[in-house]
């Protein structure tokens, strides 16, 4: 059926085709030239070697080399992206399972004042994250998650809920609910609809979700630069490690290290993005709604 | 089919990844857990990082005492980020610091806060063999709170290739500047006018140099001139208009000027004396080997007076070993060695007789000259708040966003009433 | 609905007494009434946020109503200290900026991310590299993103007056131009999230409600018109509400790029200045509660849309 579909549309389209291919490039020019010429920048400079070539606006003003990936490295910054992979990686898990509970329960079960749920969910996350930080810090302090991995994602967990539980709760109101009652009319469970029929259709929603937790908790800075402020062994993030970079000399600033690493920390991002983009527009719900 | 398989792969990675967290979930122990005895010194900065000066410092105290070794504890060079992070400590009651490296601007709120103990038993240690402005920076209420370890002042940069001395007066500077713009196409004067504390160094030194103050000495008193302050503004506001300030000035911060002057793209700069070693180094810089260094101009043409800036080693008020740390401080004071590893490393050193040692280097010898009138701002409590109004008031007006009267007169109502709260 | 658990329920238990008893643990498992199922699922998140989140915000709100010296509190203040702050110019100041910066960014991110969202949405060669670049920008952390504006917007090295020719134009260095540089730094970091919850949205929508309007004779305006949008509503109200209260809360661009001169101090600058830079914990905790109160307002506005938007469960039958 889908590829039914998708033959119908090329037949239809290709009356035009070649106008359309024209303007198609040319927008995707223009997206490509927004995205990546900061990042460009952000690439050249991260080669470029000694003081002098990195404050050129010269672009293609050398020397080049490696120095400052050599430098970054020699500062255990793969320590830095270790923690910031698990902090982030467990947030992402522990987000997603339990706000896809929460969403599924909002949006489909028996509940009263639903968009007050809604909005106490919400409102648990809109307040300026600046003033929370002392009094967590207190308590953090006192239960001994100062510097960990836990006091983290704990944390970051209790942040991305209210994103993730609102995508995924608009995407389970729009499965049709026949599949659920459908399935429950064979016998199944609310918890064995919900993981049959529910959770594989709202594979675009959980992996949105997913991602946006994902990167989220790997980009913070805040609360990771009070929780976790040093020491790479321990806890200290990606974002907070960069941030420490220092030059030479008092004022000099570590413009070579710092693009080196933003570069070494985008290419798994970009990895992770190339793998899970696939999922955000693989399920297509239209054709299991009559399956 | 397709579905369920989706289900499986979903529920799949699920379960491994909650496996491999759990098993990977517990971060492992600190492998630096403060060892028995350990004095940490928690002090920010590019020399407290590997290689940096306050590691052989904290190596030398270690070779000398191996039973009670020093830790440096590397915070943010960003001032405010260092701050914080000692602050959020401090706040807790923690004892994971015991020697605090404090901006020469903390004293006074650390010492109302009671996060650090008085010095005033080894001020014999220090008065006279240490440099007075440091001295008055780790001073509040008439008692030390702090043992300077080092210093910097503000000088201004010229090329030798472009004047034939350094200008004494702003008059002076800014018609050589013309005349170097209508010549060579460069940019006159560049400092640090953007709006952060770097504009309150720089207005303040413009500000002492034409012979005004906040407070009188011993900070009971507000003798800030409205009449004075307006005009060193305007004076801000007109050289940016006429091109004798750069236009990259009022987003300018040290890291700018040094670049715009070292790229030959301005002729003249005010800055620490840091950015002396990388001209130095960079041979194809037009300002390679021409650089000269003096202090800054005046309206007067009396030397201008410099900022002071730099650490000084303050011992935590939680610190379990306050008695090791308080040793530590005055020692990283008044060691020869010490200091000398600092000016090696073209920091300024706070130790008055070694400054003789450098007696063949000129540039020492007037580092060291404009250190003996350089001047600390106002260490009190309230400076962070003074310092932003500073910058809400006296900046805006540089900048043609409010009237320089306007801003000097809320300046000095707001330094009344720090008086009294 | 809850009549449909029940059925079945009686339906397990009216089997042969030795399957029953077999069944039991299981049977009253399967048998958890869906409204207790509910509470169920909900309590897990719940449990995570009350943890977190609520301490925290008492502690504010109680702070809010005390005096302090910097960080030395001096007694009970009842709403001096929200009277301080909405009386203060500074306040006012930072209201309209953040204003200003939410309406002009998150309407271009919504422009430019829907945009995005189509283009990722079709692309039918190399999708994955157009979606990948598309995402680019947004996962570079912020503070470097800030550091790497501010360095290329600034007249020295002068990187973006290099390349278009512009000689010393001050963008970052003058009312006006100052916040538009920041919110051009911000459309380019955060279009794509809004692009990335948008493509989710269009993923929801029946791909036969395109085929049976083109066999109508719909165009493509049509189409997008009439059935992309209206039906992408909830994406489309999600990606709005989120993008806005954290624009509300807006700190680290213009925090890096530009310290808040020119008219770029933000609500949360303001917050962050009180609690960190100038100590006054009663005031910073005040600006925050306003904060927080105006977000929510505007929060809980997008939340009965987007209610009144979604299908639940137990309205459709």
């Amino acid at each position: 059926m889908t590829t039914q579909t998708a033959h119908a549309r090329t037949a239809r389209q290709r009356p035009p085709r070649r106008i359309m291919d024209a303007r198609w490039s040319v927008l995707l020019g223009i997206v490509f030239v927004w995205c990546l010429a900061p990042f460009f920048w952000l690439v050249m400079t991260s080669f470029k070697r000694g003081d002098r070539a990195l404050n050129d606006p010269d672009l293609f003003q050398g020397p080049f080399g490696l120095d400052n990936y050599i430098a970054v490295l020699g500062q255990g910054f793969l320590l830095n992206m270790r923690n910031s992979l698990v902090v982030a990686t467990m947030t992402t898990v522990v987000c997603t399972i339990i706000g896809a509970l929460a969403a599924y329960a909002i949006a489909r079960l028996p509940l009263k004042r639903r968009v007050l749920w809604l909005s106490g969910v919400l409102a648990a996350s809109l307040f300026p994250p600046v003033s929370l930080v002392p009094p967590l810090y207190e308590v953090w302090r006192s239960i001994g998650l100062l510097n960990t991995w836990e006091g983290l994602y704990v944390s970051y967990v209790s942040f991305s809920l209210p994103l993730t539980i609102f995508i995924l709760t608009t995407f389970f109101a729009a499965i049709p609910s026949e599949l659920e009652e459908a399935a429950k009319i064979d016998g199944a469970t609310p918890l064995q609809a919900f993981r049959k029929v529910i959770l594989p259709l709202a594979g675009p929603g959980l992996f949105s979700a997913a991602i946006i937790t994902f990167v989220t908790s790997w980009n913070e800075f805040l609360l990771a630069s009070t929780f976790a402020p040093r020491n790479a062994e321990v806890a200290q993030t990606v974002p907070v490690a960069i941030a420490a970079f220092t030059g030479a000399v008092e004022f000099q600033r570590p413009i070579g290290t710092i693009t080196a690493a933003s570069v070494m920390v985008t290419i798994p991002m970009v990895i992770l993005a190339l793998v899970l983009q696939r999922r955000i527009v693989s399920g297509l719900t239209a054709g299991a709604v009559k399956g | 089919m397709k579905q369920q398989n989706t289900a499986g792969r979903l529920l799949a990675a699920a379960a491994v990844a909650t496996a491999v967290s759990v098993v990977a979930g517990c971060t492992p122990a600190p492998a630096d857990n403060a060892e028995e005895g350990e004095i940490v010194w928690a002090i920010g900065g590019p020399r407290s990082q590997p290689g940096g000066a306050h590691l052989s410092i904290a190596e030398l105290w270690n070779e000398e005492n191996p039973d009670t070794p020093v830790r440096v504890e590397a915070l943010p060079e960003a001032a405010d980020g260092a701050r914080e992070q000692q602050a959020l400590v401090l706040q807790a009651g923690g004892s994971e610091f015991d020697v605090l490296g404090l901006d020469v601007i903390w004293t006074g709120e650390y010492v109302e806060n009671d996060w650090i103990v008085s010095l005033e038993d080894v001020r014999a240690d220090l008065e006279g063999v240490t440099l007075p402005g440091p001295m008055e920076s780790s001073s509040w209420g008439g008692e030390l709170w702090a043992a300077p370890l080092n210093t910097n002042a503000g000088i201004l940069y010229y090329r030798t290739d472009l004047v034939d001395e350094a200008p004494r007066t702003w008059t002076e500077l800014c018609a050589a500047a013309e005349s170097i713009a209508a010549e060579e196409g460069m940019d006159g004067f560049i400092g640090q006018g953007a709006r952060y504390e770097g504009f309150v160094v720089n207005w303040l030194e413009l500000f002492w140099s034409a012979g005004g103050d906040l407070y009188n000495s011993d900070q009971s008193e507000v003798v800030f001139d409205v009449d004075l302050a307006t005009e060193v503004t305007e004076f801000i506001a007109e050289s940016v208009d006429d091109g004798c300030f750069a236009p990259g000035y009022n987003t300018a911060m040290e890291e700018e000027s040094r670049i715009a002057f070292q790229s030959g793209d301005a002729a003249f700069m005010r800055n620490w004396p840091g950015p002396y070693a990388l001209i130095a180094d960079d041979s194809e810089s037009p300002a390679n080997g021409v650089t000269g260094v003096a202090p800054l101009p005046s309206f007067t043409g009396e030397p201008g007076v410099s900022a002071i800036g730099g650490f000084n080693n303050a011992v935590s008020a939680f610190s379990e070993r306050q008695d090791i740390a308080k040793d530590f401080v005055v020692w990283a004071a008044t060691s020869v060695e010490v200091q000398t590893i600092l000016a090696e490393d073209a920091v300024l050193p706070v130790h008055v007789p070694l400054y003789d040692e450098f007696a063949d280097d000129p540039v020492m010898q007037q580092l060291g000259e404009i250190l003996q009138d350089a001047k600390p701002r106002p260490a009190a409590p309230q400076w962070a708040e003074i310092s932003l109004e500073m910058q809400r008031t006296l900046f805006e007006a540089a900048n043609g966003q409010m009237s320089a009267r306007d801003a000097a007169e809320q300046m000095r109502t707001f330094l009344e009433g720090t008086l009294n709260g | 609905m809850p009549n449909d658990t029940s059925t079945m329920h009686g339906g397990s238990a009216r089997r042969s007494p030795e399957a029953n008893s077999r069944l039991r643990a299981p049977a009253r498992w399967r048998g958890i009434s869906e409204t207790a199922l509910a509470r169920l699922f909900l309590a897990p998140s719940i449990t995570v946020m009350v943890l977190v989140v609520v301490f925290p915000i008492l502690y504010a709100l109680v702070t809010s109503l005390n005096a302090y010296t910097r960080r030395q509190r001096e007694g009970f203040a009842g709403l001096d200290n929200y009277v301080e702050v909405l009386s203060s110019g500074v306040f006012w100041q930072a209201l309209s900026f953040t204003a200003v910066f939410t309406v002009t960014s998150v309407g271009l991110e919504f422009i430019i991310g829907l945009g995005f969202a189509l283009i990722m949405n079709r692309a039918l060669r190399g999708r994955g590299i157009v979606r990948a670049t598309i995402l680019i920008p947004w996962i570079i952390p912020t503070v470097m993103a800030g550091q790497m504006w501010a360095f290329m917007f600034n007249i020295t090295p002068g990187s973006i007056n290099g390349l278009l020719g512009l000689g010393d134009f001050n963008w970052l260095g003058q009312s006006g131009w100052a916040a538009g540089t920041v919110i051009i730094a911000d459309v380019w970091k955060t279009a794509p999230f809004a692009a990335l919850l948008l493509l989710a949205g269009l993923q929801t929508i029946p791909s036969e409600m395109y085929e049976s309007a083109k066999v109508d004779g719909a165009t493509s305006i049509q189409r997008f018109w009439y059935i992309t949008l209206p039906l992408l509503r909830p994406a489309i109200l999600v990606a709005l509400l989120f993008r806005t209260v954290d624009a509300l809360r807006v700190y680290d661009l213009p925090e890096v790029m530009t310290g808040g001169a020119f008219g770029t101090e933000s609500l949360s600058m303001l917050v962050q200045q009180y609690i960190v830079e100038t100590p006054d914990p009663g005031v910073g905790s005040a600006l925050s509660t306003l904060t927080f109160m105006l977000v929510l307002a505007i929060g809980v506005i997008f939340v009965r849309a987007i209610g009144s938007h979604l299908v639940f469960g137990e309205r459709s039958r």
